[in-house]
């Protein structure tokens, strides 16, 4: 049986002048497992919206041709009765945690469907027991980290005893490992009750490493592409959508592999004849390694930092230095202590044991705003930044603070805003630009106060791959002018192509130093800073390749040319 | 105040085993009661009763004293101004009139004195119970124990909304003032001028306020797919049926407040003055 069907559908926002999904059609059956793929802006989210009923009823605009899920058109219902036949998993788990506990907000569906108290706790221990969080039934959501959340809405959802599972953008806010478990949960409910699982993604690679049966690509309100995974990767179509190939595919293409639907390489065992071409390119392939020695711009001794004295420390003993013109990532677990680490050096945490060191001096004494102008800090919600309604005020803002005249303040705008490719945009009105733009203006309104360190915290979170490529390479031509860059990020692709060499934090303390494709070559550091394995040390292990950090580098290297 | 911004503290007493509905009808009654008389016998009478039920809820010292100082204070503050302004309130009151000293033509009597002390007790005398109710009440409870004594079940699950963001908000404000901090805006004493601060405080209103309406509609929506608001009525996860003790405190405080009523009725609750 269909489970959802699209026959026609054409759907217009009553505030915008053309229609966000073109002629949409589409048939999922019941116990399909389908990703929803595409840019920002692809339609995809306005797809899940027909499906579990926000449009129309939240969201109000034009909708043509028919929608029909289990058989029921969602307009002829209300939202609440689409609520029985879809339950949805949003990307904000923060804000979709409307209970004081896990408990509670698990039973939040129960108790609007007066089912009587007596009769909840059993469905509530078993739901959360399914998801493995029956120990933190009382907690409130304060004391959960996102992954654990999101665990807590699954089973919401599962005590609904919904047939229809749709999840939009579940791994957005988990750190590597959270989301690899986010997506386990899914498969094994999947595996235990059948039900239909819609997944909305552009973490193509995050997502398909579990077994879909299905791959939807949206561009531009239509979809472009639906079928299998194998017949997806054996494309060359991701790419040309803006859209993130995973790296192993990205390294057999490179190599000169045919491949075709039935070699099945969404499974990357299935790689293994490919083998020889691959490892043969490798070795012949010589590059020298060169790894500049800058001088240090930034040093940390031994610094400690907790929130209240009788608290542990939630940052111990961290030591490391930036140098001149380098990326360095900062990875770890969610609660590993990077935030906290950001604020430390950017002077808004006072930390209490340690000294910082800029260019050679001493910068425990500084205040925040003499910090401000060494150490530029660009937040990870741009929103919290913004509070200009002009672009050039936005980014004249900090300068003007600091009484830096109005005719260099001039210069060093239009300056910051040139490197940042948003000259053009300078007399445009910061809400109407996308939230990519946004966060670019976010780096001028620091760069323009010409600090000589950036720290970013998730400078990535939430874009798609063409923006967030955009957006590194502003910021490579930003290390260029030698700048010292520190950034935070879950996103190991990330990391692996842009930083130089990272930091790794665990448990409030510094683990690892190095160059990330070493870090990344050694399972030990992984799986202790809940990182992942990317998809290329597994298919240099696949391979038998001896020093996988080195194939590590060479995949950086040649296929995606950052770094090193 | 905790991590999660709610007043509660576990312990083990029969307060923290009553339903937080009847800690509320307790509570609504003993005020009641506070407004309807005005005789320092009843308010210590009251005091008495209210630290025995404190003392039985083992709720530490540490968390109640000092709410009990800062009412303590406030009635100071409160009888010190009566005394400024009407010093000789009391003797109109009582209708007559005692000199307890006085400069000029500026006299306190001691009929006024007495008057601020049964006023001080009759505020004091609410605080047990409110403290009580506050402290053992699980903050999963406030609101279905508002929906229980009749408030509709929309405007009860605000109050668990709010308590559930208000952290979440603080800290968003949190971010928001670093990242202005970030860019050179001062808020910290000695960095500006009270006016420029407090300026500087109204620009983190326009981020505070997008990322809140941004966040009512993901909030909204959450709460409209999961069915809130599909029935007249809901039910609420943590509530029990009521307990012989919740029904014994119960009928206690609906005695004492017909007995309330019916003396205040039938012989008027005079102001008590003894001298």
């Amino acid at each position: 049986m269909n489970a959802i069907v699209f026959e026609d559908v054409t759907f217009k926002y009553s505030n915008l002048d053309e229609p966000t999904l073109s002629n949409i059609n589409l048939r999922i059956e019941e116990g399909e497992k389908v990703l929803i793929t595409g840019k920002s802006g692809s339609g995809k989210s306005t797809l899940a919206h027909c499906i579990n009923g926000l449009i129309p009823f939240t969201y109000k605009g034009e909708l043509q041709g028919r929608v029909t899920v289990n058989g029921k058109e969602p307009g002829g219902l209300s939202l609440f009765a689409m609520g029985t036949q879809v339950g949805s998993i949003l990307q904000d788990q923060d804000c979709q945690f409307v209970g004081l506990s896990s408990a509670e907000d698990v039973a939040f569906a129960l108790e609007n469907d007066c089912v009587p108290p007596e009769d909840m706790g059993s469905v509530v221990d078993r739901a959360l027991a399914h998801v493995d969080m029956l120990g933190h039934k009382a907690q409130p959501p304060q004391n959960l980290s996102g992954g654990q959340k999101q665990k807590v809405a699954i089973a919401g959802i599962l005590a609904m005893d919904v047939p229809i599972l749709l999840f939009d953008e579940p791994l957005a806010n988990l750190d590597p490992a959270s989301g690899k478990k986010a997506m386990e949960t899914m498969i094994d409910i999947h595996g235990n009750t059948g039900k239909t699982i819609l997944v909305i993604e552009h973490r193509i690679e995050d997502v398909l490493e579990h077994g879909f049966d299905r791959v939807i690509v949206m561009g531009e309100g239509r979809i472009v592409f639906d079928g299998t995974p194998d017949r997806l990767l054996a494309e060359d179509l991701l790419p040309r959508c803006g859209l993130r190939q995973p790296l192993y595919v990205e390294m057999l293409k490179f190599c000169g592999a045919d491949i075709h639907e039935e070699d099945k390489i969404s499974v990357l065992e299935n790689t293994i004849k490919y083998k020889d071409q691959v490892v043969t390119r490798y070795l012949e392939d010589h590059f020298t390694d060169k790894r500049p020695d800058n001088k240090t711009i930034l040093k940390l001794e031994r610094v400690c930092y907790r929130y209240y004295k009788d608290d542990p420390f939630t940052i111990e003993d961290i030591s490391f230095d930036v140098k001149v013109g380098e990326m360095l990532a900062i990875v770890g677990n969610n609660g590993a202590g990077k935030s906290t680490l950001l604020k430390a050096i950017s002077g808004i945490a006072k930390y209490q044991q340690g000294s910082m060191f800029f260019e050679d001096s001493c910068i425990d004494k500084w205040t925040t705003k003499q910090r401000a102008l060494a150490i530029g800090f660009v937040m990870q919600n741009p929103n919290h930044m913004l509070t200009k309604s002009m672009v050039f005020d936005e980014v004249a803002f900090g300068l003007r603070n600091f009484g830096v005249n109005e005719e260099e303040t001039d210069r060093k705008v239009r300056e910051a805003l040139k490197i940042c490719g948003l000259y053009e945009y300078r007399n445009w009105p910061v809400s109407s630009l996308s939230y990519g733009q946004k966060k670019r203006v976010t780096i001028a309104a620091i760069l323009s106060m010409g600090p000589k360190v950036i720290i970013l915290d998730e400078p990535t979170a939430g874009q798609d791959y063409t923006s967030y490529k955009e957006f590194m390479t502003y910021l490579d031509e930003i290390k260029k002018t030698g700048v010292g860059i520190l950034l935070i990020t879950h996103d190991m692709h990330l990391a692996l192509e842009y930083a130089d060499s990272s930091v790794v934090l665990s448990g409030g303390r510094v683990i690892a130093r190095d160059y990330i494709d070493k870090i990344l070559a050694d399972p030990l550091i992984i799986s202790k800073a809940n990182l992942k394995h990317t998809s290329i040390e597994r298919m240099g292990r696949l391979y038998g390749v001896e020093d996988i950090s080195s194939f590590i580098a060479y995949f950086t290297r040649r296929i995606t040319g950052g770094a090193l | 105040m905790s991590k999660s911004g709610s007043l509660y503290i576990e312990r083990q007493s029969i307060f923290h085993k009553l339903d937080g509905s009847i800690k509320l009808l307790m509570l609504i009654a003993w005020t009641f009661l506070a407004f309807a008389f005005m005789d320092a016998r009843v308010f210590l009478a009251m005091i008495t009763l209210g630290l025995i039920m404190l003392k039985l809820s083992k709720l530490p010292n540490k968390a109640v004293w000092p709410l009990l100082v800062f009412i303590f204070i406030f009635t100071l503050l409160n009888s010190v101004l009566l005394l400024l302004i009407t010093p000789e309130f009391g003797s109109e009151l009582t209708g007559t009139y005692t000199k307890a000293a006085g400069i000029g033509f500026y006299t306190i009597t001691y009929e006024t004195i007495f008057y601020c002390v049964t006023l001080s007790l009759k505020y004091i005398s609410i605080m047990p119970i409110t403290i009580l109710f506050l402290f053992t009440t699980h903050p999963s409870n406030f609101a279905s124990s508002l929906n229980r004594i009749g408030v509709p079940y929309r405007v009860a699950y605000a109050v668990s909304i709010a308590l559930r963001y208000i952290p979440d908000v603080k800290a968003e404000v949190e971010n928001i003032i670093n990242a202005q901090e970030a860019r050179g805006v001062s808020f910290r004493k000695g960095d500006a001028g009270i006016g420029t601060r407090l300026r500087n405080y109204a620009t983190v209103m326009v981020p505070l306020l997008l990322s809140s309406f941004n966040r009512i509609e993901v909030v909204s929506n959450a709460m409209d797919l999961r069915g809130f608001g599909k029935n007249k009525k809901r039910t609420w996860y943590h509530r029990r049926r009521y307990s012989k003790l919740d029904i014994a405190f119960a009928a206690a405080a609906g005695v004492v407040l017909v007995l309330a009523v019916t003396i205040k009725v039938g012989i008027g609750a005079i102001y008590w003055y003894p001298f």
